[in-house]
């Protein structure tokens, strides 16, 4: 793809008027539109619907999960208004304390346990990095719309993987997909299409490991001879797996993929990436020419960064300060981001489930009295929803 | 939800699904209803997934646009803008008798301008069409030009060494896609494009063959033999052993290609310039690296008139 545009056809007729190139013709069209890579990020789906400000993120969980509250709280009013009059007082206390709809801070400790399950499950099938990746992010994008109360995130695993496998291209016939992820048919089909509609039909995906390859091989031409390539690959295989862990979290939403890539490499080694920054957006050192042609050149360019920048600059307008600030915050997202314990995940998956099925806390109530009625001591074993681990 | 479309007529077959024509009862607005059947025990069709995905990202006035997909009990409509007509259907309504004719040489330039420049928008997103053809040019009155039908089209990274070879209509189908080779990127939708430009001049395809073989053939005898001079590379495709031997076979003197120029104007009223001729070899570039990219092309000479008019 990366074809020198230098190179014309060969006509053998040389009087005839000859091809216009980018690069060389002077004639060139001053005022020819030219499309940013800029552009066309801003162009794209993953911008256009799933990018957010921290506090559109918020607002957006905080609607899903108070819809699914009222809901929840209409079902189990209904359920004690039915029974009130069969109920014990010790099992009115039960439903109050245990029955209860979860927070969205506890929506997403549940949402997050799973995205980790998909990548786990993802990655024992084999599939490929971009496929896993992109798995990880319909996951993730389902939940924003839709509460682990109203779908149980155990039933969209395999379900997004299947998609992601589509989606990208990745051929698996249903089947042999059901029985390698010991699923069935029909289980994975049949949130698919809910799938696709809440993904709102938005379905390519632009991951970091792209800009990550782009970055590598600009950083060892912009620090050529200053760095050491078997080292380098180390680095790179380490930032591979630090972009696919960063897909769990809600960084995708908030910065572009270049943004996290950069934050990425920082983070694997400061050093290494402030001299690349600073030879190339730095003031005293930028070459002009030769970062013109690197923005003719697309294709090899793809990974600029500073995606919201305007887009009549030239890299040489990127703001090495400003690049720095948002690379910074950007780590600091990262930083933050913990995962979720099998513990709490449990925890939040048990209260879902009580919250769904009163009647079945109520049976659990029902036999722990009667066993602690037998004087056996040894409680029954109760019937617990189960997390898979 | 779908009451919200009267269906008429059939349009026609897509790669995959049947394409009606619609009325938005409260717009009053046509659409082409694209109509996918859900009854495959994969769900949605992967073809139906990946087209959906592609026309998400791209909106451009050379694409016909996805409006809508809708969910209905055993199928899944995609809602595309309506055009009137495709360019092959056009073309064959030109035809007098039995003889094709070919368009006026301004309608080919803005047809060919718009063609390129859905295709440059394309591959800016890193897609590929990969069955350029008349049939999925869709055409309507005003003279609009736009790329449909991407039933079979992908998305690029790099490396791309996987595709099919199985793709492209034959008639439009690159010489090193036909050789076999696997690695093809853009230049495989740019070879389709000078085979449409020479069909939109003469009204009639330029390499019409009816199998693998006779369609490398028919584009041997028009651009030359390639050779490891002029296409570096090409003695190792899977297909060039045989297809070389069998045509120096048949022709152990001719290794020139023939004037281009020559051929056309046969069937062409109106004087053809050097200039489109010019453009013409620059995209069937029997060398892949050597064909103009979408970008390049509509910085043609040619193209002078349109491009300087914008703003």
């Amino acid at each position: 793809m990366s074809r020198e545009i230098s190179q014309t056809p060969n006509i053998d007729n040389s009087n005839s008027p000859s091809t216009v190139t980018e690069n060389e013709d002077p004639k060139k069209p001053p005022n020819y539109k030219r499309i940013s890579d800029d552009d066309l990020y801003r162009h794209s789906s993953q911008y256009r619907i799933w990018s957010f400000t921290k506090d559109n993120l918020r607002e957006r969980r905080q609607q899903t999960n108070q819809r699914a509250i009222a809901l929840i709280n209409e079902k189990l009013g209904k359920f004690i208004e039915e029974k009130k009059s069969t109920l014990t007082e010790d099992e009115l206390q039960t439903l109050r304390a245990k029955a209860s709809p979860l927070s969205m801070e506890e929506e997403f400790q549940l949402i997050n346990f799973y995205s980790k399950k998909v990548q786990v499950i993802a990655q024992h099938l084999n599939l490929p990095t971009e496929v896993i990746a992109t798995s990880i992010t319909f996951f993730r994008r389902f939940f924003l719309d839709n509460s682990v109360m109203e779908f149980d995130p155990k039933n969209l695993v395999h379900t997004t993987i299947f998609l992601a496998c589509k989606s990208e291209n990745y051929f698996i016939s249903v089947d042999s997909f059901a029985k390698k992820a010991k699923s069935n048919r029909e289980a994975i089909l049949k949130y698919e299409f809910k799938l696709v509609e809440s993904l709102k039909f938005s379905l390519l995906n632009h991951h970091p490991y792209k800009p990550l390859h782009g970055f590598f091989l600009d950083i060892q031409t912009i620090l050529y001879g200053k760095v050491d390539l078997k080292y380098m690959g180390q680095i790179y295989d380490r930032c591979k797996k630090k972009i696919t862990d960063a897909l769990l979290t809600d960084i995708v939403y908030l910065f572009t993929p270049p943004q996290i890539t950069l934050a990425i490499i920082l983070m694997e080694d400061e050093q290494l990436i402030s001299r690349y920054l600073e030879m190339k957006f730095g003031k005293d050192i930028t070459n002009n020419t030769e970062d013109e042609k690197k923005e003719e050149n697309k294709d090899v360019n793809e990974t600029k960064p500073g995606k919201t920048e305007d887009k009549t600059k030239t890299p040489n307008d990127i703001e090495l300060d400003k690049l720095l600030v948002v690379i910074g915050q950007c780590v600091d997202v990262l930083e933050k981001s913990e995962s979720v314990t099998t513990e709490d995940a449990k925890r939040v998956a048990a209260k879902n489930y009580y919250c769904q099925n009163p009647s079945i806390l109520l049976q659990k109530l029902k036999r722990k009295l009667e066993a602690s009625g037998d004087d056996n001591g040894s409680e029954s074993p109760s019937k617990k929803p189960k997390v898979e681990q | 939800m779908s009451s919200q479309f009267k269906q008429l007529e059939k349009l026609g077959n897509g790669t995959y699904a049947t394409v009606y024509k619609g009325l938005n009862k409260t717009t009053g607005v046509y659409v082409a209803l694209k109509e996918v059947k859900l009854d495959s025990e994969e769900g949605t069709p992967s073809t139906a997934i990946r087209e959906i995905s592609l026309m998400k990202e791209l909106k451009h006035e050379n694409i016909v646009r996805l409006y809508d997909v809708i969910h209905t009990e055993n199928k899944l409509t995609l809602v595309f803008e309506y055009m009137d007509n495709d360019l092959k259907k056009y073309m064959d309504s030109l035809t007098v008798g039995n003889n094709p004719q070919g368009l006026e040489l301004h309608l080919v330039k803005y047809f060919q301008w718009q063609l390129l420049e859905g295709l440059a928008f394309c591959h800016e997103n890193k897609i590929l069409h990969r069955d350029l053809k008349p049939q999925n040019l869709l055409i309507n009155k005003r003279g609009q030009l736009k790329l449909g039908d991407f039933g079979l089209a992908r998305a690029f990274g790099i490396p791309v060494n996987t595709f099919s070879s199985e793709v492209v209509t034959l008639w439009y189908r690159a010489p090193d896609v036909l050789m076999g080779s696997r690695t093809y990127t853009t230049s495989i939708d740019i070879w389709s494009c000078g085979c449409i430009l020479a069909e939109m001049i003469t009204g009639k395809p330029l390499f019409p063959g009816t199998n693998d073989e006779e369609q490398l053939k028919l584009i041997f005898e028009m651009m030359g033999m390639p050779t490891e001079a002029n296409w570096p590379g090409v003695s190792q495709l899977p297909k060039y052993a045989t297809s070389s031997a069998s045509f120096q076979q048949q022709y152990p003197q001719q290794q020139q290609s023939k004037d281009l120029k020559v051929l056309l104007q046969a069937n062409c009223k109106e004087k053809l310039d050097d200039v489109v001729i010019n453009l013409l070899h620059g995209l069937l570039q029997l060398n892949p690296d050597m064909r103009l990219s979408a970008k390049q092309a509509l910085h043609h000479t040619w193209f002078s008139e349109y491009y300087q008019r914008q703003t």
